[in-house]
C-alpha cells in the first residue's frame, strides 16, 4: 500500500511539471496547427537561464520564474515572429524541419557556451522531504513547483477567458480564418501564443531544476513527452493539457512499479496511440480539424 | 561540392609530411556523449603538453564520431589511410570501439582505447586493439567483494540504466552474485534521464535489500540517491558502478552521497607516480576535478605517443612494442596482457572508493587504502 | 529526340564511371565515403515514394530500417543465417510491420499521422532495448566476420575489402531510383500525388485512398529496410539508439527534403549535399582547407578559433542550413535549381 501511494503521489507531483510543457505546446499548436519540436529544447534554455540566475546572482530557481517567464515569452515571440511565421502557410513537414534545426541550433550553441558538462543546482531544499505518514513522503521542491505549476495553469486560464486577447487568442485557435475576418489580428496573436508556450516551457525548465540536473541535450526526452501530453488531452486543449500531464505522470510511475521501469516508456506510447485511433480529439478536445 | 573537396584533399594529402608523430584520437566530442568524452579531450590536452615539455612533438589528428558507429569508422577510415597515423586513442564509447577495432585490426593501425568497458571488445583476438582500463566485470566483482568483505550481505537489488553499459555491468554482476550465494529481490531497468524514480526506488524498499548496485553513467546518480533518500531506501551498503558516482558534483551533494561506496579505475588520492600531480595540474587548467576519463585517456596518449616515437613512426614495430612494453604512471602498472580470453588487455587495478566527509576516499584494496570504510550505510538523517 | 540521346548516353557515360571507380580508387576512405553515399541516397530515396510522392510524412522511418537491420543480424549471429538470405526474412517482417503500422497510422491525417509515427518508432526501439534475450537489448549485436558469399563451391567474393560493399550500394542506391522512376511513371504514382494534393477530392475520384497508401508504405518500407540491412552487415554493428533512434528517421527524411521531394533527383541532390558536407565539418576539413588557401593563418587567433570550435559546432551548422534550406528554398534543392533554370528550359523538360 505504501509502494501505492507513492507512486501515485509523486506520480501526480511530477506530472504537474509534465503538464506545464504539455500546455505550452498545446496553445502553439492550437492557434498555430505547427507542431513545434523544438519545444524542449526550449524548455532547455529556461534550464540554463535559471542555472544562470541562480550562479550568478544567487536567486533561488523558484523566485527566477518572475524573471524568466518574461525573457522566455519574448524569446518565444522572437522565434516566432522571424522563423515560424514564415511557415505557417508551408506544408507539415517543413515546418517540422524548420523547429527540428531550430531545436539543433539553441542546444548546440548552449552547448558551445556551457560546454557539455551536466549543471547541478544544488538548494538548501533539494533533497527535503516532507513525511506524509505510513512510510510515504513527498519531495518538498517537487511540491513547491506543483504548486507554483497549479497556480500559473489557473492564471493562464483566467487570462484565456476573461481577457479580450485570451479570447482573440482562443477565437484564432478555433478558426484563423474567421478570426481575421472578425478583425482579431491573427499574427499577433501568433506571437503571443507562441511567447505564451515557451515561457511556459521556460517555466517548467525553471521548476524543475532544482530536483533535476541540466545539459545541452536534455530536450530531446521532454519534446516527446509533451507531444504525448498535448494529444491525450487533445490539441489546443489547456484544460486537457494539465490532465494530460498528470496523467502521464500517474502512467509511469504506475508502470514503474507494477510492469517494469524499462517498459514504462512503452506503456505511455501505447496509451498514446491508444487514445489517437479511439478518441482522436483527445480526453478534452471536442473536434478535430 | 563534391569536386571542391576532392581538390582540397588532393591538397592536403600533397602537403609536405611534418617530422612530428601523427596520432589520431576519435572521441565523441559533440552529441549526447559529448559530456564524457570532454574528459578524454582533456586529458589529451595535457598529455599532449607535457609530451612537447619531453620534446616529443605530436601532430594529433582530431576526430569526432558524434557517438555513432559509422561516423566512428569514417574517421578511422581516415585517419588510417589518408592522414597515415602512427596509431590512434580513442573513441569513447563501447558500440564505437567494437566497429573501429575491427578496421584497426585491418589496417594494422595501433589502436589504444582508454575507457570503454564493453568485454568483448578486447575478446576478439584483435592484435591491433589494445585497451587501457578494466573492462565492465571489473565493476560488479571489485564492488560485491568489498561488500562482501564488509559484512554479510544476503540480498542484493540492482537498478540500472537500459544502455550497453548498465546491462552489461550488472549482467556480469548477477553472475557473480549468484555465485556468492546473494540472492536477487529486484531487477530495474530504467530509461537513462527520467525524471522521477521514486516508484521504482519504493518498490525496491519494499524488498529491503542488503545491497542496493546501481549503474548510471551520468548525472542520475545524483537523482537516484536524493529520491532514495525521500522514500527512506535503508540498505547496508549503497553499491554505484559507473562515472556518476564518481564526480565531484555527486561528493558535494553531501546530503545524499556521504558513505556511497563506488568503484572506479583512478582517484586522485592513490599513490600511483604522477597521479596527484596530474589532478592538481588539470584542475588548474580545465577548472574541474579530472574524471577516470581523463586519466585513462591522459596515460594512454603518453603511452602511445612515447611508443610510436621510440618505433620511429612505424605502426608494426609501434604495435610490436606496445605489446612488449611495461609502464609505469598514472595509471599505475600498466601491461598489455593477454589473459582470461582477453587479448592486449591491460589487468588494471579497480579501486573501491567511499565518500567520507565529502571526499572520495580509497577504501580497498588495502594497499591503496587512505581510510576505513564506514559499513553498514548510516541511518538517513 | 536528340536530346534524350545525349541525355541517355550521359548518363550511360555517368553509371559506367561509377562501376568502374573501384578499379581506379584504392582508398578505402574515399570508397567508405561512396558507400555511406549510396546509402544515403537509398535511405532518402525510399523516404520519397511515401513521404514525396504520396505526401504522408512518417518521422519513424528508423522502424524500418532497424528491423532490417536487426533481422538480417540477429539471424547471422543466433541462428547462422547468412546475410543475402537473412535480408528477405527481414523484408518479409517489414512488410507485416508496415502494414500494422499502417493499419494504425493512416486512420489519422497532417501532424496526428507524424506523431503516430515517432510512437510507433520509439515502441521498436524501446522493445529492442527490452527484449534482451531476442535483441540481445541495449548491448546490440556485433558481427565479427561476414561468411563468404559463394554460389555453388565458387567464392564470389569474401568481403574483406570494401569493393563488394561499394557495389551492393551502389546497386541499392540504382534499385531505388529505378522504383522510384517506376512510381513516377506509373499508374501508381498519379494516384500516390493526388492522394498528396487532396486526399478528399482523390477518394471522390474514387482512388481507394487506404490501399494506396499501404502500397506506398510497403514499398517504402521494404526499400528501408534493404538499406538498413546493408547498413548491419556494413558496419558489423547494431544497437538500439544507432539503427532505431529518432535521428535516423528525421536524418532520413532530411535528405528527401533538403534534396527536394516528391522528384527522382531529389534524394540524389540531397546525399550529394549533406554526405561530403557533414563529412568536412566533422573532421574538421574546411578549417584545413581554409588555412591551406592562405585565407586564415593557422596560428591566428581566428585559426585557432575555428580548430578549437567548427568541429564541436558541426551540429550547429546542420541546424543553421536545415533552417535556411526551408525559409529560402522550401522545395528543397532541386525546387531551387528548377526556379533558377530559364523558362524555355524548363518547357523542354
Amino acid at each position: 500500500m505504501a509502494v501505492f501511494l507513492q507512486s501515485l503521489i509523486s506520480g501526480i507531483l511530477i506530472g504537474g511539471v509534465y503538464a506545464l510543457i504539455g500546455i505550452g505546446l498545446t496553445l502553439i499548436f492550437g492557434v498555430m496547427r505547427v507542431v513545434n519540436f523544438a519545444h524542449g529544447d526550449i524548455m532547455m534554455v529556461g534550464m540554463y537561464l535559471t542555472y544562470l540566475l541562480f550562479t550568478l546572482m544567487g536567486i533561488d530557481p523558484f523566485v527566477s520564474v518572475l524573471i524568466s517567464f518574461p525573457l522566455m515569452f519574448f524569446f518565444g515571440g522572437f522565434l516566432q515572429k522571424v522563423f515560424i511565421n514564415r511557415v505557417l502557410n508551408a506544408v507539415a513537414q517543413n515546418q517540422i524541419l524548420l523547429t527540428i534545426g531550430l531545436g539543433l541550433i539553441m542546444s548546440n550553441t548552449v552547448m558551445l557556451i556551457f560546454t557539455s558538462d551536466y549543471k547541478i543546482l544544488t538548494t538548501s531544499y533539494s533533497s527535503s522531504t516532507i513525511q506524509v505518514g505510513g512510510g510515504v513522503s513527498v519531495s518538498t521542491p517537487l511540491l513547491i513547483s506543483f504548486l507554483i505549476t497549479a497556480a500559473i495553469t489557473a492564471a493562464l486560464g483566467w487570462f484565456l477567458l476573461k481577457t479580450d486577447t485570451g479570447q482573440a487568442i482562443r477565437a484564432t485557435a478555433q478558426d484563423r480564418d474567421a478570426a481575421q475576418l472578425m478583425g482579431i489580428n491573427v499574427s499577433r496573436m501568433s506571437v503571443i501564443a507562441f511567447g505564451l508556450g515557451a515561457a511556459l516551457a521556460g517555466t517548467a525548465g525553471a521548476l524543475i531544476s532544482p530536483t533535476y540536473y541540466i545539459f545541452p541535450q536534455v530536450g530531446g526526452t521532454f519534446t516527446l513527452k509533451a507531444f504525448v501530453i498535448t494529444v491525450l488531452g487533445g490539441m489546443g486543449s489547456v484544460v486537457g493539457a494539465t490532465l494530460g500531464g498528470i496523467l502521464i505522470g500517474v502512467t509511469e510511475s504506475m508502470s514503474a512499479v507494477y510492469i517494469s521501469s524499462g517498459w514504462k516508456d512503452v506503456v505511455v506510447f501505447v496509451l498514446f496511440l491508444l487514445v489517437l485511433l479511439f478518441k482522436p480529439s483527445g480526453l478534452m478536445g471536442k473536434s478535430r480539424t | 561540392m563534391r569536386k571542391h573537396l576532392l581538390a582540397l584533399g588532393a591538397a592536403l594529402a600533397l602537403s609536405p609530411c611534418l617530422m612530428a608523430q601523427k596520432i589520431g584520437v576519435i572521441n565523441s566530442m559533440s552529441g549526447p556523449e559529448a559530456p564524457i568524452g570532454e574528459n578524454i579531450t582533456n586529458g589529451i590536452k595535457l598529455a599532449d603538453e607535457d609530451l612537447k615539455k619531453k620534446g616529443i612533438n605530436l601532430q594529433l589528428v582530431w576526430e569526432d564520431d558524434t557517438g555513432k558507429p559509422q561516423i566512428s569508422m569514417s574517421a578511422m577510415e581516415k585517419l588510417a589511410t589518408r592522414d597515415n597515423v602512427v596509431g590512434v586513442v580513442g573513441p569513447y564509447t563501447s558500440a564505437c570501439s567494437n566497429a573501429v577495432a575491427k578496421l584497426a585490426e585491418k589496417y594494422r593501425v595501433p589502436l589504444l582505447i582508454p575507457a570503454a568497458a564493453k568485454e568483448e571488445i578486447t575478446r576478439q583476438g584483435l592484435k591491433y586493439v589494445f585497451r587501457m582500463n578494466a573492462p565492465a566485470d571489473k565493476y560488479a566483482s571489485s564492488l560485491i567483494d568489498a561488500a562482501a568483505s564488509l559484512g554479510k550481505p544476503k540480498s542484493i537489488a540492482f537498478i540500472y540504466e537500459n544502455t550497453d553499459f548498465g546491462t552489461s555491468t550488472t549482467k556480469t554482476a548477477k553472475e557473480y552474485v549468484a555465485k556468492k550465494g546473494i540472492q536477487i529481490v529486484a531487477d530495474e531497468p530504467y530509461p537513462k534521464g527520467a525524471a522521477d524514480y521514486r516508484s521504482t526506488l519504493a518498490k525496491v524498499k519494499s524488498k529491503n535489500p542488503d545491497l542496493v548496485f546501481m549503474v548510471s553513467y551520468v548525472a542520475d546518480a545524483i537523482l537516484l540517491m536524493r529520491q532514495s533518500k525521500e522514500v527512506g531506501l535503508q540498505p547496508q551498503a549503497f553499491l554505484g558502478a559507473g562515472a556518476g558516482f564518481t564526480t565531484t558534483e555527486f561528493a558535494k551533494e553531501r546530503a545524499i552521497s556521504e558513505s556511497v561506496i563506488s568503484c572506479t579505475q583512478w582517484t586522485n588520492d592513490v599513490n600511483w607516480p604522477g597521479a596527484k600531480d596530474f589532478g592538481t595540474r588539470y584542475k588548474a587548467k580545465f577548472g574541474k576535478e579530472p574524471t577516470y576519463h581523463a586519466a585513462c585517456a591522459y596515460a594512454s596518449m603518453m603511452i602511445m605517443a612515447e611508443t610510436a616515437k621510440n618505433a620511429g613512426g612505424d605502426r608494426t614495430k609501434t604495435r610490436n612494442a606496445l605489446k612488449a612494453g611495461k609502464w609505469n604512471g598514472v595509471m599505475g602498472e600498466v601491461q598489455f596482457a593477454d589473459y582470461d580470453g582477453f587479448t592486449n588487455q591491460n589487468n588494471h587495478q579497480m579501486l573501491v572508493q567511499q565518500i567520507l566527509s565529502g571526499n572520495y576516499e580509497t577504501v580497498l584494496p588495502a594497499q591503496f587504502a587512505t581510510k576505513k570504510a564506514v559499513y553498514p550505510f548510516p541511518k538517513w538523517k | 529526340m536528340y536530346k534524350t540521346l545525349i541525355k541517355a548516353s550521359l548518363g550511360l557515360i555517368f553509371l559506367a564511371a561509377l562501376l568502374v571507380i573501384p578499379r581506379y580508387v584504392e582508398s578505402p576512405y574515399a570508397l567508405h565515403m561512396m558507400i555511406l553515399l549510396f546509402l544515403s541516397v537509398s535511405q532518402g530515396q525510399s523516404w520519397n515514394i511515401l513521404g514525396g510522392y504520396a505526401g504522408q510524412y512518417s518521422v519513424g522511418h528508423a522502424a524500418y530500417f532497424g528491423v532490417g537491420a536487426y533481422t538480417t543480424m540477429m539471424l547471422m549471429y543466433s541462428r547462422q543465417v547468412v546475410p543475402w538470405v537473412g535480408v528477405w526474412v527481414g523484408v518479409a517482417i517489414v512488410i507485416v510491420v508496415a502494414l500494422v503500422i499502417g493499419s494504425i497510422c493512416f486512420r489519422l491525417r497532417g501532424p496526428y499521422f507524424v506523431l503516430a509515427s515517432i510512437a510507433v518508432a520509439e515502441i521498436m526501439r524501446l522493445s529492442a532495448i527490452n527484449l534482451t534475450t531476442l535483441t540481445n537489448g541495449a548491448e546490440g549485436i556485433l558481427a565479427t566476420e561476414i561468411p563468404a558469399f559463394k554460389i555453388g563451391e565458387r567464392v564470389i567474393t569474401d568481403f574483406l575489402t570494401k569493393v563488394p560493399f561499394y557495389y551492393i550500394g551502389l546497386f541499392l542506391a540504382l534499385f531505388t531510383i529505378a522504383i522510384t522512376y517506376w512510381v513516377q511513371h506509373s499508374k501508381l504514382g498519379y494516384y500516390f500525388q493526388a492522394i498528396r494534393e487532396d486526399q478528399d477530392a482523390a477518394h471522390s475520384l474514387g482512388i481507394h485512398i487506404t490501399v494506396y497508401k499501404n502500397i506506398g508504405l510497403v514499398i517504402s518500407a521494404v526499400l528501408t529496410s534493404l538499406a538498413g540491412a546493408f547498413y548491419g552487415i556494413y558496419v558489423g554493428f547494431v544497437d538500439p539508439p544507432t539503427v532505431l533512434g529518432l535521428d535516423v528517421s528525421v536524418q532520413i527524411m532530411l535528405i528527401c527534403i533538403i534534396g527536394g521531394m516528391g522528384t527522382i533527383w531529389g534524394p540524389v541532390l540531397g546525399s550529394l549535399l549533406l554526405v561530403p558536407l557533414s563529412e568536412a565539418l566533422r573532421s574538421n576539413m574546411i578549417t584545413e582547407g581554409l588555412v591551406k588557401i592562405g585565407l586564415v593563418s593557422a596560428d591566428s587567433r581566428i585559426g585557432l578559433f575555428l580548430k578549437e570550435n567548427l568541429s564541436h559546432a558541426h551540429v550547429l551548422l546542420y541546424g543553421i542550413l536545415v533552417v535556411l534550406v526551408i525559409l529560402f528554398m522550401p522545395e528543397g534543392l532541386m525546387g531551387f535549381i528548377k526556379k533558377m533554370a530559364p523558362r524555355r528550359n524548363r518547357e523542354a523538360v
